[in-house]
């Protein structure tokens, strides 16, 4: 004879739990980083840039965005599907602030399944770059720089679809200067390995 | 002597029969219910779901909780959407202010403040935008300056 357990509550908790389950494993997989474990940088860094964007900030933002304007039409195409923007920025006034750890807790979490590194440059002048992408399919999920020399440390995550051709173009365009964070091209380039 | 008292102990009885009849009265059936022992009993033992079900409901609990909580934690408003520790570079715009989400009548005031702050929310987005266009640009550039002077030490 079969209990109350096996007749009734069987199928739909173990239902519940396939829905609970599937709902953690999507979870784990957004593409946001985890970015907290450089916080401590601030205190050393002469200069630091913490910017977190969630959804609900970039709708905000969607609502000075003029449609009859056609840079904002652009940018608005950029940002569309996007789920949040997060930048951490440290710039230091003496060498080596950070350490190995630092940029390894971060490279941790982009080493996990669906994160693919697009770009790997390093340089002894210009420090590495490196530019990661999370994967949805066929479809860009989710976006990662990470970027360093000896006094800057740089992360950018990009939680959602990103059309990166579309996002490079912004650079020095529609009217957004650009920050001279990059130094130009050297003529040149025998210090990369 | 007949067989009388075989039959329906009418007859005389036969001593020797009565004796007989002592000897074996002690195993003669006495009505009383069966009781077998423990560790024949054919019955199936009835299996105790409840810890099963118990470990199933504390994961379940676990997850939904753990999941709330994650989303909770993510639909929590940025606060500060932006911190510069430094302010020689700030970023342009006016200072982000969160104004929480409960309802409230849109005065002039009100509306002011939402649009302050849609402002600067903008202002930190391009902000953000550019850092990660001119890093794409950078990698993208890098990238080719390498392939370059790779082909040029080829030969020809």
């Amino acid at each position: 004879m079969k209990t109350l357990f096996q007749t009734k509550l069987a199928a739909p908790l173990m239902a519940l739990l396939l829905v609970a389950v599937s709902a953690a494993v999507a979870t784990a997989q957004d593409s946001r980083l985890q970015l907290s474990s450089l916080d401590h940088l601030a205190a050393k860094a002469s200069q630091s840039v913490d910017v977190n964007i969630d959804e609900r900030l970039i709708r905000i933002a969607l609502k000075v965005f003029k449609d009859d304007d056609a840079d904002d039409r652009e940018i608005k195409k950029v940002i569309a599907g996007i789920k949040g923007i997060y930048v951490k920025r440290f710039e230091f006034e003496t060498d080596n602030q950070y350490t190995p750890a630092d940029i390894e807790a971060i490279r941790t979490q982009l080493r996990a399944p669906g994160w693919t590194r697009l770009v790997n440059v390093t340089s002894k002048k210009e420090g590495n770059l490196e530019v990661y992408l999370l994967m949805d399919g066929e479809q860009v999920g989710g976006l990662a720089v990470l970027s360093n020399d000896v006094r800057e440390l740089t992360v950018v995550n990009i939680v959602g679809p990103v059309d990166l051709e579309k996002l490079a173009k912004l650079e020095g365009q529609f009217g957004l200067p650009e920050l001279g964070i990059e130094s130009k091209p050297k003529p040149k380039n025998d210090d990369e390995k | 002597m007949n067989d009388d008292y075989l039959w329906d102990k009418s007859g005389d009885p036969d001593p020797e029969i009565q004796q007989l009849e002592e000897i074996l009265g002690t195993l003669r059936y006495q009505p009383k219910p069966l009781q077998l022992p423990e560790e024949l009993s054919t019955a199936r033992p009835r299996r105790n779901y409840f810890p099963l079900a118990a470990i199933a409901a504390t994961v379940l609990v676990a997850l939904l909780t753990g999941g709330l909580w994650l989303q909770i934690r993510s639909s929590e408003p940025s606060i500060p959407a932006v911190a510069i520790a430094q302010p020689t570079a700030p970023i342009p715009g006016p200072p982000l202010s969160v104004s929480p989400d409960s309802p409230r009548k849109r005065t002039p005031r009100r509306v002011k403040d939402d649009r302050q702050e849609a402002l600067a929310a903008k202002q930190q987005l391009m902000f953000a935008l550019r850092l990660a266009s001119e890093k794409l640009n950078a990698a993208h550039r890098r990238t080719q300056d390498k392939r370059s002077s790779y082909e040029n030490t080829l030969p020809n």
